[in-house]
C-alpha cells in the first residue's frame, strides 16, 4: 500500500479520520439487547435466504436465524419476524407477516434460478446457479460442506470471478459491433445489471466497483493501480455498510484479490515448469491462497492442502458453464425447451466437476 | 485453426458427451423400488423406464436429491405423485417436487389439514392445473408392465368419515369425493386412518406401500389380500415408520413377505420400535431401515429381486 503523506497528506487524514469516525459510530448506535429478549424485527430483507433441506436461513439487521421452508422469502421482501434473542441469532423465530415487494431485476433472478432447477437434477442446477449468479440458495448443507472442504467454494459464492468474467464476456461481444469506447460503456452498465441480477453481495459489489475503476482507467487513459484501488474500495464499501466487517465474503474477496495482485507474478514464475495450460489458474490459486488461507483457518479453523490442485481440476470448467448457463438461462426465460437444450451442454461440466469434489470433499 | 472453429469443437465434444451421458443414465429393463432417505418421514420412489411414480415427499426437501439421483437427468416429468395422507411428514416435499418437476396426476385424500404448508401445496396444485386424483379400493393405474392397485381406503368408510368443510366448498355430494379434489373435506379421526394403501404390481412381483396405516387397517386388510389372493408379497414399506401404532400380529401373520424397509430418521417417538422389529423378525423378514442404510434400492427384472444395499 503506497499512500504518501505529500500533496494529499490533509485529504487522506480527514477521510480516513471520517472513516473511523464512521466505523465508530455505526457499532457505538447499534442497539444491543440482553439474551432472551423477545424482538420484534420489521425490515426489508437485504440478502438471499439459504434454502436448507428442513429450513430457510437467513440474516436481517445483524442477526441469523431460521424460519420453517415455506413460505419462502426472498430478497426484498418486507417481513415482520418475532424471536428471542441469543447472542447473533435470534432463536425460535416466527414469520409475523410478509408484504412481497421483489424489484424487477431480482425476480428475473428467480426466474432464471428456478429455470435451472426445473432443468437439471439439484446439484447440478445448485452448481449453475452459484456459477453464473452466485446464488447460494439452493446448495444445500451437504453439497456447501463438500465445497468447503474442498476449497473450491468461492467459485459458487458471487465471486470476483463472475463479474470479470461477465466484463471480459460482454466486451469481447460488444467490441464485434461498437467501437471500443461505447463497447466499454456498455459493458460498465452490464456489469452494474449483473450486480444486482446477483444479489448485491459484498464481493459482488467489491469487484464491480474495481471493475469499473479499471474499465474507466482504461477509458479515460490514467494509469490503474490495482491495489491502491483494491484497498480504497475496501474502505469506501465499509464506508457505507460498516456491517460488512463481520461477513467472510468482503474480506475473502479482498484477501484473496490483494494476494493474487500481490503475489501472482511471483508465484507464476516460481512454477515455470508448470504446463502452460493449467499454469494461470494454478498460479491464481495458488496465490489466492496464501492470503485466503489464514482467513479461512481463522474462520472454520480448517483449510485443504490439496486446495490448489483440487481447483486446477475444476476451474477450467467454470468459464464455459458460467457462458452456457448465462446464455442458457437468458434463452430459458424466454423460450424454456431451448434454453433447456443449450443448458444441457453444461450437463458433463457440471457432472465433472461434481464428480472431483465428492472424491475428495 | 480459428477461434470459431474452436468454439464449434468444443461446443460439438460437450454435445456427444451429453447425448453419451443421457445414455448411461436412462435406466435398464427393469424395474426400481427405492425408499429414499428423507429423515423422519415417507418417500417411495418407483421407477420403470421413464416411468416414475413416486409415493409421499418426505418433511423436507431431501427428496429432490433422491430423484435427481435415480432419474435420469433428462426426464424432468413425474407422471403419478401419490399423497397418502396430509401429515407433514408425508407431504412437505412434494411442494419443492411440483416446482422442479412437471408432475402429471397427483392421487390424494379429498381430507384436508389446515396446515399453512398443505394451503400452499393445494393452491400451487390448483394453479398448476395438475389432475388430482381421489382414490379408493378398486381404483388401478397401469403404464406399460406396471401397474398400481389402490387397496384402502374404501368408499364406504369416507363416506363415514368424511365431513364437508365448512367455509365455502361447491362441490356436492360426500360419494364425489373420488372425482378428484385436494382438502375438500375434514374429518374427526386421525389423518393416519385415511393413508393409501397401494400394491404395485409388476410381472409376479408385488409391493405394497402403507403410508401410516393403523393396526385396525392392517388387520382388514390381511383379510381383504388373502381373499384376493395376494397373501404373499414381496416387499412391504412397514407403516408409520415402524410404530407401535401399526403393529397388527394378523397381518404379519396372515400375508407372506419378502422384505420390508422402514422409513425413518431421528426422532423422539422411539421409531421404529423394538415390537415391530421382533414381530419382523419372527415371521423371517428382512429389514432394511433408511437410517441405517441411507436410500434403500430394490430393482427387479421380473425374475428375481435383488437390492445393492
Amino acid at each position: 500500500m503506497k499512500i504518501r503523506f505529500g500533496r494529499n497528506g490533509l485529504l487522506v487524514t480527514i477521510l480516513f479520520l471520517a472513516f473511523f469516525l464512521r466505523i465508530f459510530f455505526y457499532f457505538s448506535n447499534l442497539p444491543k439487547y440482553v439474551n432472551g429478549t423477545k424482538l420484534r424485527i420489521t425490515t426489508r430483507v437485504l440478502s438471499e435466504a439459504i434454502i436448507y433441506s428442513t429450513s430457510q436461513y437467513l440474516k436481517l439487521m445483524g442477526y441469523k436465524l431460521y424460519l420453517p421452508l415455506y413460505p419462502r422469502i426472498y430478497y426484498g421482501d418486507k417481513v415482520i419476524i418475532e424471536g428471542i434473542v441469543e447472542d447473533q441469532i435470534i432463536k425460535s423465530a416466527k414469520l409475523i407477516s410478509i408484504d412481497e415487494k421483489r424489484g424487477i431485476l431480482y425476480q428475473y433472478r428467480q426466474k432464471i434460478i428456478s429455470f435451472f432447477e426445473r432443468s437439471l437434477p439439484k446439484s447440478h442446477a445448485a452448481l449453475v446457479a452459484g456459477i453464473t449468479i452466485g446464488s447460494k440458495s439452493g446448495i444445500g448443507e451437504e453439497l456447501w460442506n463438500k465445497l468447503k472442504n474442498s476449497g473450491t467454494a468461492h467459485v459458487v459464492v458471487a465471486s470476483g470471478m463472475n463479474v470479470s468474467l461477465v466484463a471480459s464476456f460482454l466486451i469481447s461481444i460488444l467490441i464485434l459491433f461498437l467501437p471500443r469506447r461505447k463497447a466499454s460503456i456498455f459493458a460498465l452498465i452490464g456489469i452494474w445489471i449483473y450486480a444486482v441480477v446477483s444479489g448485491f453481495d459484498a464481493p459482488i459489489v467489491r469487484a464491480t466497483i474495481m471493475g469499473s475503476t479499471s474499465l474507466l482507467a482504461v477509458e479515460t487513459g490514467r494509469i490503474y493501480k490495482s491495489l491502491r484501488v483494491l484497498v480504497i474500495t475496501g474502505l469506501f464499501l465499509l464506508f457505507v455498510k460498516p456491517e460488512w466487517i463481520g461477513d467472510l465474503g468482503f474480506w475473502l474477496t479482498t484477501f484473496a484479490t490483494g494476494s493474487i495482485i500481490v503475489f501472482y507474478r511471483r508465484v507464476k514464475k516460481l512454477f515455470k515448469f508448470v504446463p502452460k495450460i493449467i499454469n494461470e489458474d494454478w498460479s491464481t490459486t495458488v496465490s489466492a491462497q496464501i492470503g485466503v488461507v489464514p482467513l479461512l483457518y481463522y474462520f472454520f479453523g480448517q483449510f485443504n492442502l490439496l486446495s490448489p490442485v483440487i481447483n486446477v481440476a475444476v476451474l477450467w470448467t467454470v468459464v464455459p458453464i458460467t457462458i452456457i448457463g448465462m446464455v442458457g438461462g437468458i434463452v430459458g426465460t424466454i423460450f424454456e425447451p431451448l434454453g433447456r437444450i443449450i443448458l444441457y451442454l453444461c450437463y458433463p461440466l457440471t457432472s465433472w466437476f461434481l464428480a472431483v469434489v465428492n472424491f475428495v470433499g | 485453426m480459428s477461434k470459431r472453429w474452436k468454439i464449434f469443437f468444443v461446443l460439438l465434444v460437450l454435445a456427444t458427451v451429453t447425448v453419451w451421458l443421457s445414455v448411461f443414465s436412462t435406466s435398464s429393463g427393469g424395474l426400481k423400488v427405492i425408499s429414499c432417505n428423507i429423515g423422519q418421514g415417507d418417500a417411495s420412489l418407483i421407477i420403470y423406464k421413464n416411468f416414475e411414480i413416486l409415493i409421499d415427499g418426505g418433511p423436507n426437501n431431501k427428496v429432490l436429491d433422491c430423484l435427481s439421483t435415480y432419474m435420469p437427468f433428462w426426464d424432468r416429468e413425474i407422471e403419478v405423485v401419490m399423497i397418502t395422507h396430509p401429515q407433514a411428514d408425508h407431504y412437505t416435499g412434494i411442494i419443492s417436487v411440483l416446482d422442479n418437476y412437471k408432475v402429471d396426476k397427483i392421487l390424494a385424500n379429498a381430507l384436508n389439514s389446515s396446515n399453512q404448508s398443505y394451503q400452499l401445496l393445494k393452491n400451487k396444485t390448483l394453479l398448476m392445473g395438475i389432475d388430482v386424483i381421489n382414490p379408493v379400493r378398486g381404483t388401478s393405474i397401469r403404464s406399460n408392465l406396471i401397474q398400481l392397485d389402490i387397496l384402502y381406503p374404501t368408499e364406504s368408510f369416507l363416506a363415514e368419515n368424511y365431513r364437508q368443510l365448512t367455509a365455502g366448498n361447491d362441490s356436492g355430494e360426500v360419494s364425489s369425493a373420488s372425482s378428484g379434489s385436494l382438502g375438500a373435506f375434514e374429518s374427526k379421526l386421525d389423518p393416519n386412518e385415511f393413508s393409501i394403501i397401494s400394491l404395485l404390481r409388476f410381472g409376479s412381483f408385488k409391493f405394497l406401500f402403507t403410508g401410516d396405516a393403523s393396526v385396525k387397517i392392517l388387520d382388514d386388510l390381511a383379510t381383504t389380500m388373502s381373499e384376493s389372493g395376494d397373501n404373499s408379497i414381496n416387499y412391504i414399506k412397514i407403516p408409520h415408520h415402524g410404530s407401535k401404532s401399526a403393529l397388527s400380529e394378523r397381518f404379519y401373520g396372515a400375508i407372506k413377505i419378502g422384505v420390508a424397509s422402514i422409513s425413518v430418521g431421528k426422532n423422539s417417538y422411539g421409531h421404529p420400535r423394538p415390537e415391530i422389529l421382533d414381530l419382523l423378525k419372527k415371521h423371517n423378514i428382512q429389514v432394511f431401515r433408511t437410517d441405517e442404510l441411507g436410500d434403500i434400492v430394490f430393482e427387479t427384472d421380473g425374475n428375481s429381486i435383488w437390492t445393492d444395499n
